[in-house]
């Protein structure tokens, strides 16, 4: 098992103006499996990537990463957990523009100084991973000289370079249109399938939920629904209930 | 207007803390410049009433015409009067009282056995004038001296001196007089006239110590009946006096001694304090300028939504400007009163390395307000003009566009036209140092040559940050990288920043190398010329001392181990119309001991009517071997010498050489500066040192060196010199560092995202603060470096072009350039300490959604 998290509650705020952004949450995401997490704009879906990735803390229950209680790590040990173990997609800005594209996709590896003997053994792994890209003629360009399908093909790249066990990835597809999503969302089951990564996508997207293995649906910060084996058209069906009032019990 | 002054006020709450850096420059610039305003004011007015003090109850000076006053004179030298005088005087109709003033140079020896004071203020000796009414010391403890050996000392000079009431102690006049001390003085309320130390004989020692012939006093003092004005008083003298003698007010005298002060030591003093105001404000304008700069550009988006909105140009420009104002204005009054409290430190400062300036309360003149306050307006304004003018012409669209924080480059044209301006500097300077040498080239060269250094800053700066960068990734690995990449994303931005502390390091290295030089010239110049093997000196700085015994020399002479002793003594004259100081010496014994260099004509030769000048001032004048000279002394007498020789190394000489003979009708207080000792063949060094020492202990314990000690001590007053620029510049250095500290917080501030992206990815927060703090190390060094080059390369140029015989030396100090270059990289490792722990704390979830 990779990643999960155990009666997760996170409350934002105080008092009068407390968001309780997760609502007793409990989720596995095990090797190998992809997993799409769905749900209305505010329902928790970010926070609960951010949580189970070691970037935000919870306010009551464990999140877990490889068998380690996040909550019992301090900032530095939660650092080194995210470089080795943890790959993160961000919706928006996941370059850093004074690096070039392979130097992105390096920089985990760089800032754990694994250069020199180490990176020889990388090295063939890195050419893997940009030939997945499809980038290798890239390389040596900027990010700012980059399509926004790029650059988050790219993300997706420094996402798995340090081979980590969990890639979170936020929205990778929000911005993109449906070939360039089709190129990121192919990269991220292949990390899934292929490498027996774990790998969670928050997206809005029936299309994209449909290519991964299972989907969570989230409302008001409570796992509402599960979906194995989904399909555009099933999840799509699916949404559509969210955007009635809500009838009975929401789960299956 | 109203909608403008709002948004710049509104701009300016928002940006308290980026315009800190900027308040604190203008803060510490303003203190400088108003602290040497004040400082000099109120040192003027010190001296002022000291005088005024010292002439209080005197209405009429009786003295010599005729004044000279030679460069280095703190005063003009006026021959002594015939002291008989007083009787014709004191029968006038309207005077009062009169007394007979003698006064000269004499320095005290404490109960320690070490002289008192002589690093500065001057040490005066005269007689204790017995009428309370004419002398400004009054007695606080004892007696009136009244018999030959009894003095009354000050009490500034008893209580430094560790001296009492019944102490016998030496009077260096500067032949050693052995004297007992029966009274102590006050002068007015204070312990001394300023600093300075006095010591009261009766009138017959002190002219008989004081003055070389008998009957003669320096000045007479004359009080007033009452009734009588004091220029009623001075006509009525005027009809009595000699052609050679005249009469002044005590006012008029007052008032000469203080001009004489404030324009001499006091101009000196205080030009050189606003030079490093100056420099500390032109630094503080690239830091004020950039800071500036910069929060322009992280508000493009802002004000292209103003203009979007409607905002004319002109209110965006205004709104910009108004901060600007606010922050010069506000900051120029904090800085008032800071430099109340520079004041104070400049002046600890001085006392602290010896040279005690008069105490008194501080004077704050109108102008002593309004020029700083003015000034640290206008150069808030002045460096927010063009950000201002470049915020105005934000187009309406950029505010749809992300904020352009991407590499600007130097344009073309600027990396030109920067080229074309360093190349013409350089050629200028060092034409101006070679050929002729012109200081005036030189100096035109070196101004064009920082205006070039702004104008490629930019192309230096990526070309500099790129090669000083470029084995930072093998050291620091990504961090490093990353460090190398920021520094070098904004190019303009970088030089801006660095260009502040390139002028301060400049400025360091430039008088590191200029004094390295001198120290080096009076070196070579004492190894060249010097051929002796001792040299007997009495140290002192300014106006204090009273110079050698000048009966050391036969005494010296006499021992059986010296082969030939040479005594170097001084006078003043005007030869050919110029006021310059004589050095008076015997010819032949010079010969044996110092060497001339090439000589046209022959020093040793030189008769009475003679005189022998330096090259350099033979060149200066057009004078000639042979040609006669007319030569007028204080007293009033004229003469003519024939110039018998011109000689090379005026170093330890100095540029006029008369004989005892021709100088001794002349002559005031008798005292050698100093005497050079040749020992017989065959006597060690040390025995002969020995002797001597021994022979001269008796004349008021003179300092005996070896030609290695005398050459060091002779560049002493260097490093001094050095160590009080340092300070001065630490400020200007200080305030090129703020700026390198604001500009990287607001950078960090710009990366936000970027931070928090790194972190997300996996940067560790000690790898985070590395990364920022090579970013600044970086830009300190190219500072430093830049500032280095220019530096030494101006201070090169500057030593040749003032060095107009080609005799001086130059000198590279590169254990001192090297100090400078590691104090730079550590300060830039220092400024960054502030903005990287603040990077560091961000947290990584709230900087990626940072707008
Ligand atoms: N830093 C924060 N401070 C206060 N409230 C927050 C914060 N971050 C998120 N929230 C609140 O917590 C709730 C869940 O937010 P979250 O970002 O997880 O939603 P989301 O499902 O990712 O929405 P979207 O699809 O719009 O990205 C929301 O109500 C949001 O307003
Ligand atoms: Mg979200």
């Amino acid at each position: 098992m990779s990643a999960r998290v155990e009666d997760a509650v996170k409350i934002y705020g105080i008092a009068a103006t407390q968001v309780r952004a997760l609502d007793h949450v409990s989720v596995e995401f095990p090797a190998g499996r992809f997993t799409a997490v769905m749900g209305p704009s505010g329902s928790g879906k970010s926070t609960l990537m951010h949580c189970a990735a070691g970037l935000d803390t919870l306010t009551a229950g464990s999140a877990w990463i490889g068998g380690r209680d996040l909550s019992t790590l301090n900032d530095r040990q939660l650092t080194l957990l995210r470089r080795a173990s943890v790959g993160f997609v961000f919706q928006a800005f996941n370059l850093v523009p004074t690096l070039t594209v392979l130097e992105n996709i390096t920089l985990p590896l760089d800032l754990a100084g694994r250069g020199g003997r180490e990176r020889e053994a990388d090295r063939e792994w890195i050419d893997s991973l940009v030939d997945v890209v499809g980038l290798g003629d890239r390389l040596r360009h900027r990010p700012s000289e980059l399509s926004g399908g790029q650059q988050q093909r790219v993300a997706v790249a420094r996402a798995l370079v340090a081979r980590p066990e969990v890639v979170f990835a936020d929205e990778p597809t929000g911005n993109l249109d449906s070939r360039s999503g089709a190129e990121v969302l192919g990269l991220l089951r292949t990390a899934s399938q292929e490498l027996g990564r774990s790998v969670v996508m928050v997206t809005h997207d029936p299309v994209a939920a449909g290519h991964a293995d299972e989907v969570l649906f989230l409302a008001d910060g409570r796992l509402v629904d599960t979906m194995s084996a989904p399909t555009a058209a099933l999840v799509l069906e699916r949404m559509k209930a969210f955007d009635r009032p809500p009838v009975g019990s929401a789960a299956r | 207007m109203r909608a403008t002054l709002h948004l710049g006020l509104r701009g300016l709450r928002a940006h308290k803390r980026r315009l800190l850096g900027t308040f604190l420059a203008v803060v510490l610039g303003v203190s400088f410049l108003a602290g040497t305003m004040v400082l000099g004011d109120t040192l003027k007015s010190n001296f002022g009433t000291l005088f005024a003090n010292a002439y209080a109850g005197t209405d009429a000076v009786v003295r010599g015409a005729g004044s000279i006053k030679a460069d280095a004179g703190p005063a003009g030298v006026r021959a002594p009067i015939t002291a008989s005088l007083d009787q014709r005087v004191a029968v006038l109709p309207g005077v009062a009282a009169v007394a007979p003033s003698v006064s000269g140079a004499g320095q005290l020896v404490g109960a320690d056995g070490k002289p008192i004071g002589g690093k500065g203020p001057p040490t005066t000796a005269g007689n204790w004038v017995t009428d309370p009414a004419l002398n400004p010391y009054h007695l606080v403890q004892g007696r009136a001296p009244s018999a030959p050996g009894e003095a009354v000392i000050n009490r500034g000079a008893a209580r430094s001196g560790g001296l009492k009431v019944g102490d016998t102690t030496v009077l260096r006049a500067p032949d050693p007089v052995r004297v007992t001390i029966v009274g102590i003085a006050a002068f007015g309320s204070a312990d001394g006239m300023g600093p300075s130390t006095f010591t009261g004989l009766t009138l017959a020692d002190a002219q008989r110590y004081l003055l070389p012939r008998a009957g003669e006093v320096s000045t007479l003092l004359v009080k007033a009946a009452p009734g009588t004005s004091q220029e009623q008083l001075v006509r009525t003298i005027d009809t009595v006096l000699p052609a050679q003698d005249e009469a002044v007010t005590g006012a008029q005298a007052a008032q000469e001694d203080t001009t004489n002060v404030s324009s001499g030591f006091l101009s000196v003093f205080t030009t050189v304090l606003l030079v490093f105001a100056g420099i500390a404000l032109l630094v503080a304008t690239f830091t004020i300028h950039n800071t500036f700069a910069i929060v322009v550009a992280q508000r493009t988006r802002e004000n292209a939504l103003l203009r979007a909105l409607g905002a004319a140009r002109r209110q965006i420009l205004g709104a910009t400007l108004a901060e600007a104002v606010a922050v010069g204005l506000t900051a120029s009054l904090a800085g008032l009163l800071g430099g109340i409290g520079v004041a104070t430190g400049l002046k600890g400062l001085f006392s602290a390395i010896g040279m005690d300036l008069p105490t008194g309360g501080m004077v704050v003149t109108t102008s002593a307000v309004l020029v700083p306050v003015l000034v640290g307006t206008v150069v808030a304004i002045a460096s927010a003009l063009l950000p201002a003018i470049r915020a105005g012409r934000t187009a309406p669209v950029a505010a749809m566009r992300e904020t352009a924080v991407e590499a600007v480059g130097g344009s073309r044209i600027r990396t030109v036209l920067g080229a074309v301006a360093g190349l013409a500097a350089a050629a200028l300077t060092v034409l101006g140092a070679t050929r002729g040498p012109s200081v005036a080239l030189t100096a035109v060269g070196s101004v064009l040559a920082l205006a070039a250094m702004i104008v490629l800053g930019p192309a230096a700066a990526s070309l500099a940050v790129r090669v000083l960068g470029a084995p930072l990734p093998r050291l620091r690995g990504v961090s490093g990288a990353l460090a190398a990449r920021n520094a070098a994303r904004n190019p303009r931005r970088t030089a801006a920043t660095a260009t502040a502390l390139m002028v301060g390091v400049a400025v360091v290295s430039l008088f590191t190398v200029f004094g390295a030089s001198i120290k080096q010239s009076l070196d070579d110049t004492v190894n060249r010329s010097f051929a002796g093997d001792l040299a007997i000196s009495a140290p002192s700085f300014g106006a204090g001392g009273s110079g050698l015994s000048p009966r050391i020399a036969p005494a010296v002479a006499a021992l059986p181990q010296v082969r030939n002793v040479v005594a170097l003594g001084s006078g003043v004259a005007a030869v050919d119309g110029h006021a310059v100081k004589l050095d008076v010496t015997d010819p032949k014994a010079l010969t044996g001991t110092v060497t001339l260099g090439a000589t046209q004509g022959a020093v040793a030769g030189l008769g009475a009517d003679g005189i022998a000048v330096s090259r350099a001032v033979a060149d200066r004048y057009g004078w000639t071997v042979g040609q006669a000279l007319p030569v007028a002394y204080a007293d009033g007498s004229h003469q003519s010498l024939t110039l018998d020789a011109v000689y090379t190394d005026a170093g330890v000489v100095g540029d006029y050489l008369v004989t005892p003979q021709t100088w001794a009708p002349h002559r005031t207080q008798d005292s050698d500066t100093l005497v050079a000792v040749s020992l017989k063949q065959g006597v060690p060094l040390a025995a002969g040192r020995t002797a001597v020492e021994q022979a001269v202990a008796g004349f008021g314990g003179p300092t005996v060196q070896d030609r290695a000690q005398f050459a060091t001590s002779a560049a002493a007053g260097i490093d001094m010199m050095l160590s009080v620029v340092y300070a001065l510049l630490a400020l200007a250095v200080l305030i090129a560092l703020m700026g390198i500290a604001n500009t990287l917080t607001l950078a960090m501030h710009e990366r936000t995202r970027e931070l928090g992206l790194l972190r997300g990815v996996g940067q560790t927060r000690a790898q985070l603060r590395s990364m920022v703090r090579w970013e600044s190390v970086l830009v300190a060094v190219f500072g430093t470096v830049g500032g280095l080059g220019l530096g030494a390369f101006l201070g090169w140029a500057l030593v040749r072009a003032t060095d107009s015989t080609r005799t001086g030396s130059f000198a590279l100090p590169v254990p001192q350039l090297v100090v400078v270059l590691a104090v730079g990289m550590l300060a830039g490792a220092l400024a960054a300490v502030r903005p990287a722990r603040r990077a560091a704390r961000l947290e990584v979830l709230r900087a990626i959604a940072a707008p």
